[in-house]
């Protein structure tokens, strides 16, 4: 008997158990309702067994026995049926809970942390790990709990009536016990594995819709069918192993407690022969152990539930576990839009993207940042914003580090538009006005800045508008310009452009930087862009290449000192002159 | 064709549960010799565990009532030789059972993904990319919970109530009816609740897509979360679908929960029922104490396996949910089909349209009654304003989507009578928004191109030099085997873009697509790229996309796209004064 739990306690981590502490009234009153309605089960028998008896001296009260057992049977209704409402409750709470704490923690992390942890593997997390440890408390607590409770009363119950007999029979217990352990050891470790696959299932179709489109034009659907085939032959196989153990473990349990039924018979019927044990003692000996090997085998297959859960729940514990950003910053004070770098160097899986970078914006200028593809233009704005870390060197905004401010407050002074498009699927209002700090007046303005009027007054639903990012509705130039109003309704101080050129049309970019001078005086601009064409009159302009600052300085300048700066204009040249003047 | 899983008519919402058996059963028909094998063993196995009690009651009262151990002895042994015979057929059962419903979910996930590799692009587009995820991993994983585990329990249940049932009539007839009376209400019962309880699930699993969409989006948008310091919004927006989930759980929950107490209350209503009844016989001498003890067992023989039929049919309705999901993607079908080839309407052209028009499923109109012709081996530049139906034009030549009317021809024959692989051999389309699988630049440069699978990378980087692509490669740190991913931010998306490029270039199509493809390319190498455009086999038709007025100086013939309306533009120049003076579309 002893053996039992202390098995349990093995497969389950602390930290699975730990995970119910909140919930302890809740578990509580499962427990009380579960025993509850399981020893009034137990009485059942006795019930029977004590009127077979009372008959056979002639002592048979028929009405009694009818209210005994009427009364049980409701009780054992009404029991049952709380505990599964708590049940039902508890385990969803704790589902819902579990997922809430997920969500908190993965908000808290930075940018490289989700990239890191990856996706997919977050996604199965908050669903199928989630609802692995949901199993467990909706079904596992209750079910070994009764179980464990069950064995014990009918083990009690069996001593009471012969303890020599009930002894031969409890020693399946250990038996029983041993097995388990060793089987379900083993089965965890195969649990953690195919959830990985999991992982891996989700990737594979989570590209394959994301990129349903080139997969089309590539008639590729046999390539992305066969990658699947392979996670989803691994899962399979996992499934099969998994399933292989358990096909053992089942009849190993049902069988030893078929042992134990054979006892009863040999030794229980020598017993009532030889008159030291009576008839009636002994069908219930024979209902006990009816109710003995159920519960027994119940354990049997909760204990897939809680290797399951467990592997879950260590998955989980990583992402829960991880350590969180430290928010430090408490400079609250609104920005002038200096920006210093000095000697800035960042990493990129060991190989540096950025080396020595060192320069300053002044407050109010414009900068721009051109060079080839792959030079690290983008990385640099990410720096700035805080998305990547610096390996070494200083990032410093009117003199203080990012990791100064206050988040909230820097986030509302300098903006970003990314240079892939991310439209959420909401109301265009509810894309534009991301941020909770965006009025109606500056909603207005951004949008008339971004020149989104007229194609958003053509929309029938207007600024309620639902898009999305796969959808149809939009072009790329549209969810560009929805990503700068985004930017520009926190009316920032400092404003970063990502090759934001690169989907809208010159008549319309013109206009949009005309717009953004006029409605926004005093703005500190850094674009990294194509076209020097555009940016021929910036106060500075800064050529990257390889990581590397080439050359920095005014156009006029970089003209004389420069050969690569003169390379990357001559390149231009051609046509440039018909884009530099809109009428 | 109505795409969007979750706005269906309501015709399609009712299915019966036997009909969605069938269609279900259909798809492991080859599983019919595993299915009958298992079968078997569980019948064995339920028989065997039904002797026993029978056999203990027959040696009770034949041998412990009548002080005989002799013949206890010999029950012992015959028991004993059937336990291990059960070990057997029970290891059986769940082995051969539980594979079956793991090569069904196998086959099922195979089948949804097959399903959306022949679904057209409209279908993602209506559909999230979570919801979907959801649908072939969560509800599949429904179906293989009630195959692999309750499918078994549930064909022993019936085995072992069966033939518990059968052993009640046979002992005793009336004693048997009476025992057997309580399990009529639970079968009405039954029929009454469950297509509420299935309801139940369905709205449940509907949100579970739900919050995965959720998910899905919030984390693939991290950055702008980051950027604009919205933290909040992720917790917000998951909350909200979070708990939306627990709501619909919670209420599918308490009617899963609600088979069991009534199932027990009958079974107990049963034994009461024998034990009073029983006695009743006893006291008229129509029947024996032993009989009694056995019938008992019979009864709980009979009711226990019902009692867990309760859980079980819970999990049957929930898999029934879930399958309906499914068989929702199953039911559609492409409708972009290969038509049979029309001989009496040609085109001469490489590429035409035939007054096409075409509207996006949710929307109005983008294009106008279009008529265009594409000739072999010239440049052509389609300019305008943004949203002005470019890229919808260039998706018409890749049949992406079919016009809605009018026809689109390439190569002479309505593009819709070309098998796909034939097709997409001609067309070499670089997408506006490019897409990268993760694995290596190699795997990226060679996705979809059967041609150089088993090249060496040597042999691979001479070809690419042939292709005059090298330079382009260099970029890439480690050359072919840059690793990327999907989503990360470890290579950018001008390299992303030049990536596409390469995969195109190298395929040699007929017809070349650029939507938009060099906009964040810098403009040294968009130079080069123009130089291995020029390379391209004499041929080759270029349809290159822009607003970018240098990638378009070398057109042959440039046409302005504008509020649905394609014109031939006369020259350069001209196409530079409609771009600059001309209305704007959006």
């Amino acid at each position: 008997m002893q053996n039992k739990p202390s098995a349990e306690k093995k497969i389950k981590k602390p930290g699975l158990l730990s995970l119910l502490k909140p919930y302890s009234g809740l578990i509580a009153l499962l427990l009380i309702f579960t025993l509850l309605s399981n020893a009034i089960n137990l009485w059942l028998p006795k019930i029977i067994a004590n009127s077979i008896d009372a008959f056979t001296t002639g002592h048979f009260a028929f009405r009694h026995i009818i209210m005994e057992f009427s009364v049980a049977v409701l009780c054992i209704l009404i029991f049952t049926y709380l505990q599964s409402i708590i049940q039902t409750y508890s385990s969803e709470r704790v589902a819902r809970d579990l997922r809430n704490r997920l969500s908190d923690k993965i908000s808290k992390q930075n940018h490289a942390f989700i990239e890191s942890a990856n996706p997919a593997k977050l996604l199965t997390n908050l669903t199928a790990d989630t609802d692995s440890i949901k199993m467990f408390i909706s079904q596992a607590i209750v079910s070994i709990i009764s179980s464990v409770f069950i064995i014990i009363g009918a083990s009690i119950l069996l001593i009471s009536i012969n303890w020599k007999l009930a002894l031969c029979v409890i020693a399946i217990i250990p038996i029983i016990g041993v097995t388990f352990f060793f089987v379900l050891r083993k089965v965890r470790g195969l649990f953690k594995q195919s959830r990985a696959v999991i992982d891996w299932l989700n990737k594979v179709i989570n590209e394959s819709i994301l990129g349903a489109a080139i997969i089309r034009v590539l008639n590729s659907q046999q390539m992305e069918y066969n990658k699947f085939l392979e996670a989803n032959t691994r899962a399979k196989d996992f499934g099969l192993s998994i399933l292989k153990l358990f096909a053992g473990l089942i009849p190993v349990i049902t069988f030893t407690a078929n042992m134990a039924a054979l006892t009863i018979l040999a030794l229980g019927g020598h017993f009532v022969i030889s008159g030291s044990m009576s008839l009636g003692d002994f069908a219930a000996f024979n209902s006990y152990l009816a109710m003995l090997i159920f519960p027994i085998l119940v354990i049997g297959f909760m204990s897939n539930i809680i290797a399951q859960a467990s592997a879950s729940y260590e998955r989980i514990s990583t992402v829960l576990e991880a350590a969180e950003p430290p928010e430090t910053g408490t400079i609250s004070n609104s920005l002038r839009g200096e920006i210093e770098l000095n000697d800035v160097e960042v990493l990129y899986e060991q190989t540096p993207v950025l080396k020595n970078i060192s320069f300053t914006v002044e407050a109010g200028t414009r900068t721009a940042i051109v060079g080839p593809t792959a030079a690290g233009k983008t990385q640099l704005l990410y720096l700035l914003t805080g998305l990547i870390k610096p390996a070494s060197g200083t990032v410093k905004f009117d003199g203080h580090f990012i990791s100064d401010y206050n988040s909230k407050s820097f986030y509302s002074q300098v903006a970003f538009v990314f240079q892939d498009s991310i439209i959420f699927n909401m109301s265009i209002r509810e894309n534009i006005a991301f941020s909770d700090l965006v009025t109606d007046q500056s909603l207005e303005k951004a949008i008339e800045t971004a020149e989104l009027k007229e194609f958003v007054d053509s929309l029938p639903d207007k600024l309620s508008t639902i898009v999305s990012e796969r959808g149809s509705s939009l072009s790329g130039g549209q969810k560009q310009r929805i990503m700068l109003a985004r930017a520009l309704a926190i009316d920032p101080k400092i404003l970063l452009l990502d090759d934001f050129t690169a989907r809208v049309d010159n008549n319309t970019e013109q206009k949009i930087l005309e717009n953004i001078k006029r409605n926004y005086p005093g703005l500190t601009l850094l674009s990294v862009t194509q076209k020097i064409a555009a940016v021929e009159n910036y106060d500075q302009i800064i050529l990257l290449m390889q990581g590397e600052i080439i050359a920095g300085g005014k156009h006029a300048v970089l003209m004389h000192t420069s050969p690569e700066y003169v390379q990357l204009f001559n390149s231009q040249q051609s046509t440039s002159n018909y884009e530099l003047q809109p009428q | 064709m109505n795409y969007n899983l979750n706005k269906f008519s309501g015709k399609e919402e009712k299915t019966s549960t036997y009909a969605a058996l069938k269609s279900l059963l259909k798809l492991i028909a080859h599983e019919r010799k595993n299915l009958l094998l298992a079968l078997i063993a569980i019948l064995t196995n339920a028989i065997l565990n039904l002797l026993g009690p029978f056999l203990i009651g027959y040696s009770i009262d034949h041998y412990v009532q009548h002080k005989q151990y002799h013949g206890v002895l010999v029950f012992s042994g015959i028991l004993l030789v059937m336990y291990l015979l059960a070990l057997f057929t029970s290891y059986f059962q769940t082995k051969l059972m539980g594979s079956v419903g793991q090569r069904l979910l196998f086959t099922l996930r195979n089948a949804i993904f097959n399903k959306l590799q022949v679904l057209p692009v409209a279908f993602f587009n209506a559909n999230k990319a979570g919801d979907l995820i959801s649908r072939v991993n969560n509800d599949t994983d429904k179906l293989n919970t009630f195959f692999s585990q309750s499918l078994m329990q549930f064909v022993s249940s019936i085995a072992i109530m069966l033939g518990a049932g059968t052993f009640l009539l046979l002992i005793n007839v009336k004693l048997g009816a009476a025992a057997l009376v309580p399990a009529i209400f639970i079968l009405l019962f039954t029929k009454i609740a469950s297509p509420w309880v299935k309801k139940k699930n369905a709205v449940n699993l509907k949100s579970v897509g739900g919050m995965s969409a959720e998910i899905q989006e919030s984390l693939s948008n991290f950055k702008v979360v980051v950027a604009f310091n919205r933290r909040d919004y992720f917790r917000k927006r998951f909350g909200e679908a979070n708990q939306q989930n627990y709501k619909t759980a919670v209420a599918a929950g308490l009617a899963n929960n609600i088979f069991l107490p009534v199932y027990s209350l009958f079974s107990s209503l049963a034994q009461l029922t024998v034990l009073a009844y029983g006695i009743y016989l006893i006291s008229t001498g129509s029947f024996s104490i032993g009989l009694l003890v056995s019938y008992l067992a019979y009864a709980t023989n009979f009711y226990n396996p019902l009692r867990q039929l309760a859980s079980l049919w819970t999990s049957f309705q929930v898999a029934m949910a879930g399958w309906d999901r499914i068989a929702r993607i199953l039911s559609l079908d492409t409708n972009l089909e290969t038509i049979p080839e029309d001989t009496t309407t040609r085109s001469p052209s490489l590429v035409e349209f035939r007054h096409v028009h075409f509207s996006y499923p949710d929307g109005k109109e983008v294009l106008h009654n279009i008529s265009l012709k594409l000739e072999r081996g010239k440049n052509y530049a389609f300019v305008g304003p943004t949203g002005g139906g470019k890229t919808t034009t260039a998706s018409l030549i890749a049949r992406l989507y079919d016009p809605v009317m009018g026809t689109v021809f390439l190569d002479g024959k309505d593009i819709r009578s070309y098998e796909p692989e034939e097709r997409c051999r001609k067309i070499g389309f670089i997408l506006q928004e490019p897409f990268l699988f993760t694995g290596t630049v190699r795997d990226n440069i060679l996705y979809g191109n059967e041609q150089y699978r088993h090249h060496s990378n040597e042999q691979l980087e001479q070809v690419i030099k042939e292709a005059g692509l090298h330079k382009l490669l260099s970029i890439f740190e480690q050359g072919l085997e840059t690793a990327v991913s999907s989503g990360g931010e470890s290579i950018s998306l001008g390299q992303k873009q030049l990536i596409a490029f390469m995969r195109a270039v190298l395929r040699n199509p007929d017809v070349l697509i650029l939507d938009e493809a060099t906009a964040n390319i810098d403009t040294v190498t968009e130079k080069l790229l123009e130089e291995i455009l020029g390379r391209l086999p004499h041929k080759t038709t270029r349809i290159i996309i822009a607003h970018r007025l240098n990638t378009i100086e070398n057109a042959d013939e440039i046409y302005f796209v504008n509020a649905g309306e394609v014109t031939r533009a006369g020259s350069f120049h001209d196409a530079v004064d409609k771009l600059l003076h001309g209305k704007l579309a959006s």
